[in-house]
């Protein structure tokens, strides 16, 4: 009944926003990732780095770069589903409903989450699948492709996911300040500055705990900012 | 007596400023309740604390006969509501915004969306988008949105902003129409004097969050006294030959040379021809009405004790 009402509302509030408009600017967001990878092998093959060489290596940039790319995405995302309807003041619409506030904005953010992890896994398998179908026709790399280390991956790319749609929620606490959208996407630039900054072969994203703990910031930030929501003043 | 909205002793708080102060209001069911005070008086904050946007620091609110808490969604389904200024999402067209509306409130008669529009007279706008709408056009959108549900209690706040002299008596005959025909009781706040007087059946006077004043139209209209005033030489002879000569006794003597009464038993003419033969001089003589603008503005400007 709880989750019925919850996807309800969640159905309500994509048509609300056009969702549809956004998965187009994802879809988007794939083709101009994979420009800048194949442009980013171009340029190590000019330059002759040899960092860039391994299948190894190639997939992280593009995890790094997905991560990146739907952080930010995320950010706008609660720009303009969460912080603009405080902003607009369209939330005073949306509180006259004869429905539970807290739901409400469980449903905006359950939108947010849901469109940042399948973006993530969704974007990873397509850009990777170009990428290596590509690379090995034209032999860009010179290292060759195993399943085994696809296999490998999976869990990496699933965790990959669910850690960055949580730490998306970040910028939650910088935009609900002030209600101001450039804050929020600001501050997802920085986040993602210090998770998928990539200097050769290694991130900071690698070390577990890192990402694990910005994991459990972003779902604090979410709860903590609406905890009293139905005891505020519109 | 049925009420549907009750408040006791409301109270809001902003920043340490008290902006509504102890109000105590009652409106009647199947009334339509004019709330009339000066910009900034308290009217928009009170009417969100009535749709639970806005909290009350203290007091309490009783709609449908029911306590108002932070949980209260439920009452939420019988209200329809514009607070401050109609807001909407600007990217919708005014079908999809009835629409959605109709589906957070949980109610499914689509069909309604066209009857509605036409009663707010905005046929065929149904796939503009909002945000192409003018402020009186929206104005109307909002009107359209709040009644669609038919709910039981509306609460507008400056319905008529931004409407032109048509729209806003088309307006007053509809909300006329749904107060009689459908029993909707229908609480309307304005700044303008004349808009509450010819719509409202109680009105709600408050001023700088203080309800000073709820009364029924029916009453200010019986108190509205009519009077003949009169400019003599001599306001304490005259006076006296109005007593003895034309048994006259309800009048009052303003000033030296000024003399109201309230009797309209003797004619002007009489009058005149009395007074001129017990050798008063008559400087003026007119017939006056006290109005209702005058009584409301007294209330405001006077601050004439609370309710």
């Amino acid at each position: 009944m709880e989750v019925s009402l919850v996807l309800n509302l969640m159905r309500l509030e994509m048509k609300k926003y056009h969702i549809g408009s956004y998965i187009k600017r994802a879809v988007f967001a794939n083709f101009v990732i994979l420009a800048v990878i194949f442009m980013l092998i171009f340029i190590t093959k000019v330059e002759g780095d040899v960092d860039f060489r391994t299948y190894q290596t190639a997939l992280g940039i593009i995890d790094s770069f997905v991560r990146a790319v739907f952080i930010i995405f995320a950010s706008v995302l609660i720009a303009k589903f969460i912080i603009g309807e405080f902003k607009y003041k369209t939330i005073t619409v949306a509180f006259m409903y004869p429905i539970n506030r807290k739901k409400l904005i469980a449903s905006k953010l359950a939108i947010v989450v849901l469109f940042t992890f399948s973006a993530i896994i969704l974007s990873t398998l397509f850009i990777t699948a170009i990428f290596c179908a590509v690379s090995e026709s034209f032999q860009l790399l010179p290292d060759t492709l195993s399943v085994s280390l696809i296999i490998q991956r999976i869990p990496a790319v699933i965790m990959n996911a669910v850690s960055a749609s949580c730490i998306a929620l970040i910028p939650l606490y910088f935009g609900m300040r002030k209600y101001s959208i450039p804050a929020t996407i600001v501050s997802s630039i920085l986040i993602v500055s210090v998770v998928s900054s990539n200097s050769g072969n290694f991130t900071l994203y690698d070390i577990i705990f890192i990402p694990i703990t910005l994991a459990i910031i972003g779902i604090s930030v979410a709860y903590l900012s609406f905890r009293n929501i139905e005891k505020i003043d519109i | 007596m049925t009420y549907i909205v009750k408040t006791n002793q409301l109270t809001k708080v902003f920043e340490g400023k008290e902006v509504v102060s102890a109000v105590t209001m009652h409106v009647k069911k199947g009334e339509i309740y004019g709330f009339l005070g000066p910009n900034g008086a308290g009217k928009t904050t009170v009417m969100k604390m009535l749709t639970n946007l806005t909290k009350p620091t203290s007091g309490d609110i009783e709609i449908f006969g029911e306590k108002l808490n932070d949980r209260s969604y439920e009452v939420l389904k019988r209200m329809g509501t514009i607070i401050e200024y109609p807001i909407f999402y600007e990217n919708l067209t005014a079908k999809e915004t009835l629409e959605l509306h109709c589906e957070y409130m949980g109610y499914y008669d689509k069909k309604e969306i066209t009857h509605v529009l036409d009663l707010v007279k905005l046929t065929n706008t149904e796939n503009k988008r909002v945000k192409d709408f003018s402020l009186g056009m929206k104005q109307r959108l909002g009107i359209a949105r709040a009644i669609i549900t038919k709910p039981e209690l509306l609460i507008l706040d400056e319905p008529i902003n931004g409407l032109d002299p048509v729209g806003i008596k088309e307006l007053r005959e509809l909300f006329k129409m749904l107060c009689k025909e459908y029993g909707i009781t229908i609480m309307i706040s304005s700044h303008i004097l004349g808009e509450i007087e010819q719509l409202a059946d109680t009105v709600g006077v408050i001023k700088d969050g203080r309800l000073m004043k709820e009364v029924s139209m029916d009453a200010v209209n019986r108190s509205q006294s009519n009077y003949i005033e009169l400019i003599v030489n001599d306001g304490k002879k005259a006076a006296f030959i109005l007593e003895s000569k034309l048994n006259i006794t309800n009048f009052k003597l303003v000033d030296d040379n000024c003399i109201r009464i309230y009797e309209m038993t003797a004619s002007q003419k009489v009058l005149s021809k009395t007074l001129i033969e017990h050798d008063i001089e008559i400087e003026g003589i007119s017939k006056k009405t006290s109005s209702l603008e005058d009584y409301f503005l007294k209330l405001i400007n006077g601050g004439v004790t609370s309710a």
